[in-house]
């Protein structure tokens, strides 16, 4: 824990005793007659004197600054505050914030995937009356987070974005190729083209001589291993063997094309899962009540660079005074 | 004229000047002057040097050699003037009540108006300082560059250190058998000191030695301030208090001090003044140098 640095603080009290410590001392005035007065104990000086009153303040800030900077304070600031995730459509925000009367609370726009994780770092930035709600497609995390403010969520999912992997099918029977990529259902849309391109994600080459040494793709279908010089070290799975090259991953399989449905399904399943990142599924809309679950994340640095730039200034100053001192 | 005042003494450290106003208050002959005027027979001239007087100058010659020079006198004193001077570090005690006064300054005045008074009369006088441990020394000699020497050397004296003991004392100060008057100037808070045996030794020598104890109103009264610890300036590191409760006991032990001091003195038969150094110096001068108030 960052926050017992803190307890650091006496140390502030070495350079107050060490500027204080100087001041101990008898001064006593030259007096000729004094051989005929009786001695007596030197006595210390009762007067609370400080040398050097800059320098020891410099010390001390000092000293300060370099166990804030170990402690890394954080100053609740943030108010009421709205997050919107970016790409979030500005008329539906305007009246959810209306709505939960966050009219005059701040805004931040982040990044949807990073919107809650974002507040779960933050939150000890936030005052404690300080209350929270978050717009946009927010995707659903894997577990139920917890918050110590109040937190309303509103989700508005977005349309998926129009896209499709482009598949080129090199083949003498492109017609069962086909029907299979037509039956795929899902998020996944696929367009199918008779040529290879730059732009293709996914060759299937059905042929039994190799591809050119041109052509690459991230990845290859192939039914004939023949065709495919690096399939020599390939590793089975099943009745699937796969391999990397030179020109991309290759697949093969002699069970090519799939002769039944539940054989396809399987094969574009594994294509879909291995080859494209799952979509988010948006979070329901639902209401945070405050816990008492202490904040993740112990530091966010916020103030770091502020303070180790007056920890080397204050450095040089020391340095300075002292050397200052001893000429 | 009016005796100037210490407080106004105290405002510079050109001796010349302290000098020149505390004779004037004084007044001249004090002292019996020797072989003085007419009947004085030529001996030499000398180059003219600054302080002699112009009425002594030769103008004749003057007017034939385009130079100054100055007409010496043969001159047999038989008295030579020692100036002895306690530069000790207690010697620093100012006067707590006129700023810029010390006993060492005072001193300083003193000697160097019996010098000059020395210097007017013909007589040949010399300096001893006593200070760090050490016997500062200018050997007795006449004439006004004598008495620049003397006066240079009383500038640059620094009260500090102990007096020196009795066998650098006996080593430094080797008078001759001629009669010679001595004029000693310290605060007697050391006795019996070195000082003191040399003094008393040489008043057995049959020399005439007059002593001036110096003092401060303050010291005098038992007038401190009871808020600063004190310490002895020659004494070590011990600290001392002062205080109403101690000021009787103070009184008491300094006036046992000096009573012992002044019996010594009588019973050696050397002539003592006591200054306090707030006195106008000529008063003191006056004490100092009258003729026969021992004898």
């Amino acid at each position: 824990m960052n926050s017992l640095w803190w307890l650091a603080l006496p140390t502030l009290l070495l350079p107050i005793w060490w500027h204080r410590k100087k001041r101990v001392q008898v001064k006593a005035e030259p007096l000729a007659s004094a051989r005929f007065l009786p001695r007596t104990e030197p006595r210390q000086m009762r007067v609370w004197r400080w040398s050097d009153i800059v320098l020891l303040i410099v010390r001390c800030l000092l000293l300060a600054c370099a166990i804030a900077w170990l402690a890394d304070p954080v100053f609740p600031w943030r108010g009421d505050t709205v997050v919107v995730a970016a790409g979030t459509d500005a008329q539906w925000t305007e009246r959810e914030v209306q709505a939960a009367g966050f009219g005059a609370a701040a805004r931040v726009a982040l990044p949807a995937q990073r919107a809650l994780a974002w507040i779960g770092a933050h939150e000890r930035e936030f005052k404690p009356q300080a209350r929270l709600l978050v717009l946009g497609d927010i995707p659903m995390p894997a577990l139920l987070p917890q918050f110590r403010h109040p937190l309303v969520l509103r989700t508005l999912a977005k349309p998926l974005p129009p896209g499709a992997a482009r598949v080129a099918i090199v083949s003498k029977r492109p017609q069962e190729w086909r029907r299979m990529f037509a039956a795929l259902d899902g998020p996944l849309r696929v367009v199918l083209e008779n040529v290879p391109g730059p732009k293709t994600e996914l060759i299937v080459w059905d042929m039994p001589e190799a591809p050119p040494a041109a052509l690459r793709a991230p990845l290859w279908w192939a039914t004939d291993a023949g065709a495919f010089t690096e399939l020599a070290q390939s590793q089975a799975l099943g009745t699937l063997r796969y391999a990397d090259g030179a020109r991309g991953r290759v697949w093969a399989s002699n069970a090519w094309p799939p002769q039944d449905p539940a054989a396809a399904r399987a094969l574009l399943e594994s294509w879909r899962t291995l080859h494209y990142a799952p979509l988010p599924y948006t979070a329901p809309a639902q209401s945070f009540a405050p816990t008492r679950a202490a904040a993740r994340g112990d530091a966010n640095g916020a103030l770091r660079d502020f303070l180790l730039l007056a920890l080397i200034s204050l450095f040089a100053i020391e340095r300075i005074l002292t050397h200052a001192r001893r000429r | 004229m009016a005796l100037v005042s210490s407080a106004l003494l105290a405002h510079t450290t050109d001796l010349e000047l302290v000098i020149r106003h505390v004779l004037a208050g004084l007044g001249q002959g004090m002292h019996a002057g020797r072989e003085r005027g007419a009947g004085v027979e030529f001996s030499e001239y000398r180059a003219y040097a600054p302080g002699d007087e112009w009425r002594r100058v030769d103008w004749k010659l003057l007017a034939r050699a385009d130079r100054y020079y100055v007409r010496e006198a043969e001159r047999d004193s038989h008295v030579a003037l020692w100036l002895v001077l306690d530069a000790s570090a207690s010697m620093a005690e100012p006067s707590r009540s006129i700023d810029g006064l010390d006993k060492l300054g005072y001193a300083r005045i003193l000697l160097a108006c019996i010098g000059a008074i020395a210097q007017r009369q013909g007589d040949a006088f010399g300096l001893a300082v006593l200070s760090g441990g050490r016997v500062r020394l200018v050997p007795a000699a006449r004439g006004p560059r004598q008495l620049q020497r003397v006066l240079a050397t009383l500038k640059q004296v620094k009260a500090e250190g102990d007096l020196p003991d009795a066998e650098v004392l006996r080593s430094g100060l080797r008078f001759t058998a001629s009669p010679a008057l001595i004029f000693a100037a310290s605060d007697f808070l050391d006795w019996p000191s070195s000082l003191s045996n040399v003094l008393v030794r040489l008043r057995h020598m049959r020399h005439d030695v007059r002593a001036v104890c110096l003092q401060t109103e303050a010291e005098c009264a038992g007038s401190f301030d009871s808020g600063p610890a004190y310490r002895d300036p020659e004494g070590g590191s011990a600290v001392f208090r002062f205080g109403a409760d101690l000021r009787e006991g103070y009184l008491r032990n300094r006036a046992q001090h000096f009573d012992s001091v002044s019996a010594a003195l009588r019973a050696n038969d050397v002539l003592q003044v006591d200054a306090r150094i707030e006195q106008a110096p000529g008063e003191v001068l006056r004490q100092w140098l009258r003729q026969g108030g021992r004898r």
